[in-house]
């Protein structure tokens, strides 16, 4: 059998065809790595060595009798503890659902089933997705598989590091302002947030249901475009998700068209504090651009400073809306000893709730209320509506962005956690194109195996226009094969 | 970072924020949370520099108008919006039903 750190969606989909190997010998070899290694990691918190196991043997029936099977199939999947797959946990990395068992799958695993992917387990997260390093978890801090003392990112850094640690083929990750597109920066693999209305939420643990998406995280360009393809679409469960017909090269991009491409870089994201190891490496990536014949042109996002301060009044104001339904009253944890009704809640949320929640809650309750509802929310949505008009007009003159992910590689475990703002400023070139709903990939500017010793992964991202995944995936499939 | 010079939230008015988000809050926690909130919405002054008079907000993140699903078995009936199932999941219950402790004191 090929070694775990060799395989691709595509080569695995290859290898089953060709009988290399079965899918239940491969899902079995994961297992056997995680317990090897995710002990020092921390990528997963629960895994699902039993259903697994069932659902590869389905596959291997499957190729046995000579059935059409899809590009999915029996691929070894990770999965964010906030997607709800049937029978399993979903903790969103809380106390106050640390033994919530799911009742209903949540609509993209719904698709991955009826292409037979295989669930291997799901993985570490900030609280409810609030945060950026993983270390908001209740349970366990996950470390960055290239460097132990350090972040993996966040809030999808179980998924990254299960990516990049071989524990996982590939993942799904939900990505709110840079959830996906950071730790995937962090750890070296690829990860993209689609288009708003894209990919259905029904099943995922809400937090800002205006920006929350869920998405791919592989290792390579072409791996994240076929899980993608899986995901994506209507789902009557989710009324914000859209029947988008995406074009036909979203799989097999066309080297013509994607060079015609103009790139656009925004001079508010080059910028003095951002880490020399960044800047470096993204120029790097231009000039490799630039030597397949695309174009570049200088643009401007002008309301670029303003967007985390805009992000995180609306945010906590969604998020204080959407967590109000944990009160241990239908679900997770109930506090013990509360007498009446009312102490039921503030005890269950007093000593459920880790700080990052506590913080948003509190400070979204301000942002909404009355005397303060004009000042901080109203002007935070009259803000976002600059933001995304920036980017609509950038997109008059070029058909992507290209950008670092996150001003620095992957910062030390403890580093940050005291300093709410300082957190918050990670997702600084990640958020604002979120205000707008584009869909945006980070990918590594260079292999894992081209790393020198010691050298961090940092990743670049590619912002396109709404609907047009293809542009993105597109150009990240041409770097891949030039780098 | 800045101090908690900033902040436009008090003690009592913390107070009666965690009142209304149902959080009971420990002295510790309340002293960290006025000095982050404080810290916080030092930032978000900056805002304030912007003329957003004519400028319509966003009110959320799609372009869809009135997204109805039809009123099919399909579309809602109880296999596919899951109706019924979770009540596996009540942290107490009785015939059935969510027993909750009582409602007046």
């Amino acid at each position: 059998m090929e070694p775990l750190h060799d395989l691709t969606i595509k080569k695995f989909h290859d290898g089953l065809l060709d009988k290399k190997f079965s899918a239940l010998e491969v899902t079995q070899e994961y297992f056997r790595r995680i317990k090897e290694r995710d002990g020092e990691i921390g990528a997963y918190l629960s895994i699902a060595e039993e259903s697994a196991a069932r659902e590869a043997s389905a596959v291997d029936v499957a190729v046995a009798e000579g059935e059409n099977i899809g590009a999915l199939a029996g691929v070894p999947l990770g999965i964010k503890d906030n997607i709800l797959i049937k029978g399993l946990p979903a903790t969103a990395a809380s106390r106050l659902l640390k033994d919530y068992v799911a009742s209903y799958d949540a609509g993209v695993i719904e698709r991955l089933k009826s292409q037979k992917a295989v669930f291997l387990g799901k993985t570490n997260l900030d609280e409810f997705a609030m945060g950026a390093s993983t270390e908001n978890s209740a349970f366990k801090t996950t470390k960055n598989p290239h460097d132990l003392t350090r972040v993996p990112g966040g809030t999808s850094g179980g998924s990254a590091a299960a990516v990049a640690a071989h524990l996982a083929l590939a993942a799904l990750g939900s990505d709110t302002g840079g959830s996906i597109r950071q730790p995937s920066s962090f750890c070296g693999v690829v990860g993209m947030s689609p288009t708003y209305g894209a990919v259905s939420r029904s099943g995922v643990i809400a937090m800002t249901s205006s920006l929350d998406q869920v998405g791919p995280m592989a290792k390579t360009v072409e791996d994240a475009a076929i899980l993608f393809n899986a995901i994506a679409g209507k789902d009557p469960l989710d009324a914000t998700s859209v029947d988008h017909e995406f074009e036909a090269d979203l799989l097999s991009p066309q080297l013509e068209k994607v060079k015609k491409l103009v790139v656009g870089l925004p001079e508010e994201y080059f910028i003095d504090g951002t880490d020399s190891a960044v800047t470096k490496e993204i120029q790097r990536v231009i000039d490799k651009l630039k030597g397949l014949g695309m174009k570049f042109k200088k643009v401007s996002l002008p309301h670029t400073k303003y967007a985390v301060a805009a992000y995180y009044i609306f945010v906590p104001a969604e998020v204080s809306s959407n967590l109000a339904r944990f009160d241990g009253i239908r679900y997770g944890e109930r506090a013990d000893g509360a007498v009446s009704l009312n102490d039921v809640y503030l005890k269950t949320r007093g000593e459920g709730f880790g700080a990052e929640a506590k913080r948003r809650i509190i400070l979204g309750t301000f942002v909404l209320s009355a005397g303060y509802y004009d000042a901080y929310y109203d002007k935070a949505q009259r803000v976002r509506t600059l933001v995304k008009r920036d980017f609509d007009k950038a997109f008059e003159e070029v058909d992507v962005l290209l950008t670092p992910v996150a001003p620095t590689p992957a910062f030390k475990i403890g580093e940050k956690i005291d300093d709410p703002f300082a957190m918050y400023l990670c997702d600084m070139f990640t958020l604002p194109l979120k205000l707008g709903g584009f869909p945006a990939i980070s990918i590594p500017t260079k292999s894992a195996a081209a790393l020198a010793p010691g050298e961090l992964p940092v990743g670049f991202q590619l912002i396109g226009k709404k609907w047009h995944e293809a542009d993105i995936l597109g150009i990240g499939q041409y770097y891949e094969k030039l780098n | 970072m800045s101090s908690s010079s900033n902040s436009s939230i008090g003690k009592k008015e913390l107070e009666h924020l965690a009142k209304l988000a149902r959080i009971e809050l420990d002295p510790n926690e309340e002293e960290k949370l006025l000095r982050d909130l404080g810290n916080i919405l030092g930032h978000f002054k900056e805002l304030q520099e912007l003329d957003t008079a004519d400028v319509p907000p966003m009110t959320g993140g799609t372009d869809l108008v009135n997204a109805f699903r039809e009123d099919a078995e399909e579309n809602g009936g109880r296999e596919s919006t899951n109706q019924g199932a979770g009540t596996d999941a009540f942290p107490e219950s009785k015939n059935g039903y969510l027993k909750v402790p009582p409602v007046f004191e």
